[in-house]
């Protein structure tokens, strides 16, 4: 082992020891080639060493673990709903008209109720991109569906198809932004 | 000081605080997945890995205090980590409190502390270790303290790294 990923070891060990925040990916990225020789110490010094107080982020995330995952990573990320909406705009070339649609989906996306399956790569490239996190961690299903709970109806109206009002308009296509969210119109 | 952070955790997992609880461990999660993963799938199994200790103590999982709660911890990076490339595993597995879980009886040797290895050096090297590794000061403050000249303090040091090096590879 060379002086310098002793060095490197030893810098590791004091910004411990001081309370200091430390990240092992930089420290890694620091060793360069020999990045394959540190790794294992500094996993074994975190394993022999006691830890530390929990800090105030820390503690943030672990009470944001009940969220969505893409909520939670872009909580960690001190990012707002409005800087992620900002990248899919920009990287997926949009109008500035289109924005509030594609606010609407990506909250629909970020809170779970949109399937993510058949948004398209180039929002989840800005997406990821952004929070820098892999795609498969934010669409991994999570303790298998919701369920909900059947409906029930107070029976105190009877249903008249009169009280119900409906648009006998043609439906609008679908533009560019609900593609990019819902995938293609299914071809007939 | 480890007895003393186990008795904490102990305490911690009866009064039910189990977000301070688990918010201690997140710098090590972190720190070890990234070093045994490597870039962000490190991120992404740290994440799983508190993500299944939060649901266990939701659940009111080890609160018999049968075993520390770090063999728990490190229980759960092991397992996550050597599941993490299984097609599947992390979607079904993972996540069923109910279902397979890390064999805790596997108790993960991990006794030793950075305070015993301080405590293997010669009395001169010991004692600039110990203010080093332990309570962190600059090799000045150290010079100070143990009112030694900074030479020999730095000469210290250097052999410490050494030690240090060979201690984690041992």
């Amino acid at each position: 082992m060379s002086a310098e990923l002793e060095r490197l070891l030893d810098e590791f060990a004091q910004r411990y020891a001081r309370g200091e925040p430390v990240d092992v990916e930089e420290t890694l990225r620091r060793a360069g080639e020999r990045a394959d020789e540190l790794a294992p110490l500094l996993e074994v010094f975190l394993v022999r060493n006691v830890r530390r107080a929990a800090s105030p982020d820390a503690l943030a995330f672990v009470r944001s673990l009940d969220d969505p995952p893409i909520v939670r990573a872009r909580v960690a990320k001190r990012l707002r709903v409005d800087d992620i909406v900002d990248a899919i705009v920009r990287a997926c070339d949009l109008r500035e008209e289109a924005r509030p649609k594609v606010r609407r989906y990506y909250q629909q996306l970020e809170g779970g109720i949109l399937d993510p399956d058949p948004v398209a790569d180039s929002v989840w490239d800005a997406i990821v991109t952004l929070l820098g996190r892999s795609r498969a961690f934010f669409t991994a299903p999570r303790g298998g569906p919701v369920v909900a709970a059947a409906p029930m109806y107070r029976a105190d109206k009877l249903f008249e198809p009169s009280m119900v009002s409906y648009s006998r308009a043609e439906p609008e296509p679908l533009d560019e932004v609900d593609e990019l969210f819902l995938g293609p119109p299914a071809s007939d | 000081m480890r007895d003393a952070r186990d008795a904490e955790d102990k305490r911690l997992l009866e009064t039910g605080e189990i977000d301070l609880l688990l918010a201690g461990w997140v710098e090590t999660i972190r720190g070890i997945c990234v070093a045994r993963m490597r870039g962000s799938v490190g991120e992404d199994v740290a994440q799983a890995v508190c993500e299944r200790l939060w649901k266990e103590l939701k659940a009111g999982r080890h609160r018999d205090g049968r075993l520390p709660f770090r063999v728990v911890v490190h229980s759960v990076i092991g397992w996550v980590c050597r599941g993490w490339f299984e097609p599947g595993w992390q979607e079904s597995e993972l996540f069923d409190l109910d279902g397979a879980a890390p064999d805790e009886t596997q108790e993960v040797v991990i006794e030793l502390t950075l305070e015993q290895f301080v405590a293997t050096l010669p009395p001169g090297d010991g004692e600039v270790a110990a203010l080093s590794y332990l309570e962190g000061l600059e090799p000045g403050e150290i010079a100070e303290r143990l009112e030694k000249k900074p030479n020999a303090v730095y000469q210290a040091i250097s052999r410490n790294k050494q030690k240090l090096r060979e201690w984690l590879e041992a």
